[in-house]
């Protein structure tokens, strides 16, 4: 058990809101810059972060990002409503995507934000139903 | 103290407004006691203020004409592709670079020579190492890197600027060839270069002696420009890389030689934007190289350039055309003989300006971020910047760093003074003992 971690950030993410897609990696990059976390650690927060941020946009019906830090380690939470990853192996897969085609041509939807994740974190756990949204806990270590 | 930056106030032009403290894309000046003052620890000479400011308070010093040719015993100048942007195409190269030599210089060189040994070498290197690169040729956009996207350092591509180039091997050309030790100047068309004199990148050292701003020599040229015999028919060929002045010159020298993805980007706002993208992935793998540039149109785009770039940029596609021509009429390729004389890597590691943390401490830094949070969260949130800092956010930082009180804003000014106020009228209908009724007395007693 790492030490009592405390939140740093939180904030709602809407489903279809590209303008403010993207805010929450910002704000979470700006505030671990405050803490002293090494640039590249920085770097990882922010590329999870967007994906994660850009997958509750994109693919569900509204959600929620929050972040708490201790000493050693990061946690972020990306909690949805729904409608839930009908198929999580799938969803591990690259360039598997459910992404419309239109999203796509927004540039999105290249079937790289969970794998992307998963490469970047530490620990990265997902729990997904219809009825429940998807949840996603990634860990990032910060102790050396 | 010397000043580290070369974008100065002039206090008595200064009208305290906060026009640049706004503008500025690092938030680096403060307005205080009327005047705005530049944290230097945070600018990065990119001279937004200076356009911003309608009463020209901020300025840049260069080193002036007299000076150098009083102090110098072997001054030559360096001119840079945009330059030539500066005058009509219709006016030889040769006769603008007379025109300098007959200002005192013994020498002038073109930074477009060093510019497309870099773009050969640039090639080179990326077609021998995996991984997107950032141009390093604009300063003010790797301190801009080294200061708000230090994760981003990795991706500046480890070599030269073409002005850092081209003064290096001038030097120990003239050394070895002549036994002369010369001071190398600059002929710059912005504050960042001019700052690159005092603090290289990635280098111990400049190999530059000083800078002088195109604004400060132009009018004399310009002048004397009509009384400037050419010998012989004097060949006009300047480099095809004087391309480089304006933007897209550089990817585009890289893209006539290879099939290469790559982006250009110039302007401060949009530099920023894209390096949030690359940041978060968010842009393409496979374009390579990015060049980007802090002013507008690139460096014709410089504060200290005369002419408007909207001509500037007129001039020198009209040259380019002009050097296209010579170019293929004598059939001649970019030399790539002289290549080997350069230098092209940098000497020390770019490293990262950490000063956005707010304690070395991680226990401290978070106390002193809930701090930050609770201050942010009773400010207005208006951003109206009238305590001089340029947002709400960047004003709470200030007061927690203790470098501004929280009265400093105005709408915590009145709310204080509306609960002094209170505090006031029932001070002021309590009535004094000797006025207390004679049973109240009664009842202390």
């Amino acid at each position: 058990m790492s030490l009592q971690k405390q939140q740093i950030l939180n904030k709602e993410i809407e489903s279809f809101d590209f303008q403010s897609g993207g805010e929450a990696s910002s704000d979470l990059k700006n505030i671990l810059r405050k803490l002293g976390v090494p640039s590249a650690i920085v770097r990882k927060t922010a590329i999870i972060t967007y994906e994660l941020e850009m997958n509750v946009v994109i693919h569900s019906l509204g959600g929620e990002i929050t972040a708490l830090i201790s000493e050693d380690e990061l946690e972020i939470r990306v909690d949805d409503s729904g409608p839930g990853i009908e198929d999580l192996d799938k969803a591990f897969t690259a360039g598997f995507s459910t992404a419309s085609d239109e999203i796509r041509e927004m540039g999105f939807g290249a079937g790289m934000g969970l794998v992307n994740v998963k490469r970047y974190a530490d620990q990265i756990d997902v729990k997904s139903s219809k009825d429940d949204g998807t949840h996603v806990k990634v860990i990032i270590n910060l102790a050396n | 103290m010397t000043k580290k930056h070369s974008v100065l106030l002039k206090e008595e032009k200064c009208e305290g407004c906060t026009n640049c403290v706004k503008g500025c894309p690092t938030k680096a000046i403060r307005v205080h006691q009327g005047k705005a003052w530049i944290k230097e620890d945070l600018c990065i000479d990119c001279a937004e203020c200076i356009r911003a400011c309608e009463y020209h308070a901020k300025y840049t010093k260069t080193d002036q004409l007299d000076q150098i040719m009083e102090s110098s015993e072997y001054p030559v100048l360096l001119i840079p592709p945009s330059f030539y942007s500066q005058f009509s195409a219709g006016i030889p190269a040769q006769k603008i670079k007379k025109s300098i030599i007959n200002l005192g210089f013994e020498a002038v060189f073109d930074v477009a020579d060093a510019a497309a040994a870099l773009s050969r070498k640039t090639l080179d290197f990326l077609n021998n190492n995996s991984g997107n690169y950032i141009s390093t040729s604009c300063p003010v956009i790797v301190r801009l890197i080294k200061l708000q996207y230090p994760d981003l350092i990795e991706m500046l591509i480890p070599l030269k600027s073409p002005v850092e180039l081209i003064a290096e091997r001038v030097e120990r050309k003239l050394k070895e060839e002549k036994n002369i030790d010369p001071d190398i100047f600059f002929l710059t068309p912005c504050p960042a270069k001019l700052t690159t004199v005092k603090r290289a990148i990635g280098q111990n050292k400049s190999f530059l002696t000083g800078a002088i701003g195109v604004e400060n020599i132009y009018q004399k040229i310009y002048e004397s420009l009509a009384d400037i015999e050419l010998e012989e028919k004097e060949d006009q060929l300047i480099s095809l890389a004087t391309i480089w002045g304006s933007e897209g010159g550089e990817e585009g020298i890289l893209r006539s030689w290879q099939e290469l993805n790559t982006l250009s980007v110039s302007g401060i706002k949009k530099a920023k934007k894209l390096l949030n993208e690359i940041e978060r992935n968010n842009i393409p793998e496979a374009i390579r190289y990015f060049e980007i540039t802090s002013c507008v149109d690139g460096c014709i785009g410089g504060v200290l350039n005369v002419i408007n770039p909207f001509q500037a940029q007129f001039n020198l596609e009209e040259r380019i055309k002009k050097i296209r021509q010579i170019t293929q009429e004598h059939n001649l390729v970019l030399k790539k003989e002289d290549d080997e004389f350069y230098n092209f890597a940098l000497s020390q590691k770019i490293t990262a300006d950490n000063i956005s943390k707010l304690d070395s401490n991680f226990k401290k830094a978070m106390q002193k971020l809930e701090q930050l949070q609770k201050e942010i969260d009773i400010l207005p949130g208006l951003d109206c910047a009238a305590c001089g800092a340029p947002d709400c956010k960047t004003f709470a930082e200030d007061v927690i760093n203790e470098r501004a009180s929280r009265t400093d804003c105005i709408f915590m000014l009145r709310k204080q003074l509306s609960r002094l106020a209170d505090d006031l009228s029932i001070l002021a209908n309590e009535l004094p003992p000797v006025m207390a009724s004679k049973k109240e007395e009664a009842d202390d007693s």
